[in-house]
């Protein structure tokens, strides 16, 4: 059975061939993916799976979706929690005067 | 499926997973998890990659037969020899257009991509658009990147996974048999790297 990933071959509009200027936090999140695959943590397989299992798969950007699949693992693994990764990123958000 | 594919919100700005993924990063930096100096590493190794390996990779081909050889038997072992650094747990393997067959690289599951050699893969390479279409019609989206070969030439199109990542060796260009190798290089672009299109002439 095909997942949401699994678009191969499904009709769809034109391509848009424009490119955005790749972001830090993109970046992070691609160099802490790797960096997390370096030491053991996390495999391309896995990180994969995480990804093709978000039900947020089609709303997602595609750096959202590494780093909702990247969290989901990690506390999977039980390397960090849920509630510890709200509250920083919550108070990272109010530093930068966000809502 | 439908057949109505929302489009990526790539060029959002002010996405809440910047704050998650800086969260994540200093969590795991507190708990001994990952260092800064790894962090940095994986930044550097991939700000280090790009097209142009790829292109130096098919002009060195074009110029000399017993590397392109190499190149299409043991596309890493080519890459080392050239002072990249292929290393990646996934196969890296080059295939050949000829001119009866023109290649076309897809990963219609997500965006595996030669990112050890080429650097990350371009928005489009990643839309739902392009993965779906890519394996139906290609020459209907070879057409949208301004390309299409003749109608008498093979496409062959190349599903990449997690655990193999493909390139094209494109065609050498009609016409530039004076060239020097440094200026084939610059013929070489990235979306004749992936089949969209062929090299500049």
């Amino acid at each position: 059975m095909g997942g949401v990933h699994d678009m191969g071959g499904s009709p769809g509009g034109p391509i848009d061939r424009g490119q955005h200027e790749v972001e830090d936090w993109e970046r992070l999140a691609d160099a802490i993916n790797a960096a997390l695959g370096g030491k053991g943590l996390q495999t391309t397989d896995q990180h994969r799976r995480a990804i093709e299992s978000l039900e947020e798969y089609r709303d997602l950007s595609y750096y959202e979706r590494w780093v909702a699949a990247t969290e989901k693992l990690l506390v999977e693994k039980g390397v960090l929690t849920s509630d510890e990764i709200d509250e920083r990123a919550a108070s990272i958000r109010r530093h930068w005067g966000e809502p | 499926m439908s057949g109505h594919h929302q489009h990526e919100r790539a060029g959002r700005t002010t996405s809440p997973y910047a704050a998650r993924i800086r969260a994540i990063e200093a969590l795991l930096l507190e708990k001994g998890v990952l260092t800064e100096p790894e962090v940095q590493d994986s930044i550097s190794y991939m700000e280090a990659r790009s097209p142009a390996n790829g292109a130096k990779l098919v002009a060195r081909a074009w110029m000399d037969g017993r590397f392109e050889e190499l190149l299409l038997s043991d596309a890493k072992a080519a890459a080392l020899q050239l002072g990249m650094e292929p290393e990646h747990p996934a196969e890296f393997i080059v295939v050949k257009n000829t001119p009866g067959v023109h290649n076309l690289i897809v990963c219609t599951l997500c965006s595996c991509y030669p990112r050890a050699i080429l650097g990350r893969p371009p928005d489009w390479y990643k839309s739902f658009e392009y993965r779906s279409r890519a394996v139906r019609e290609p020459r209907a989206v070879m057409r949208e990147f301004g390309f299409e070969p003749p109608e008498d030439v093979e496409v062959i199109v190349h599903d990449s996974t997690a655990d193999v990542r493909y390139m094209v060796l494109p065609l050498r260009p009609l016409g530039t048999e004076d060239m020097r190798e440094d200026e084939l290089v610059e013929l070489v672009t990235r979306d004749s790297l992936v089949g969209v299109n062929v090299p500049r002439s």
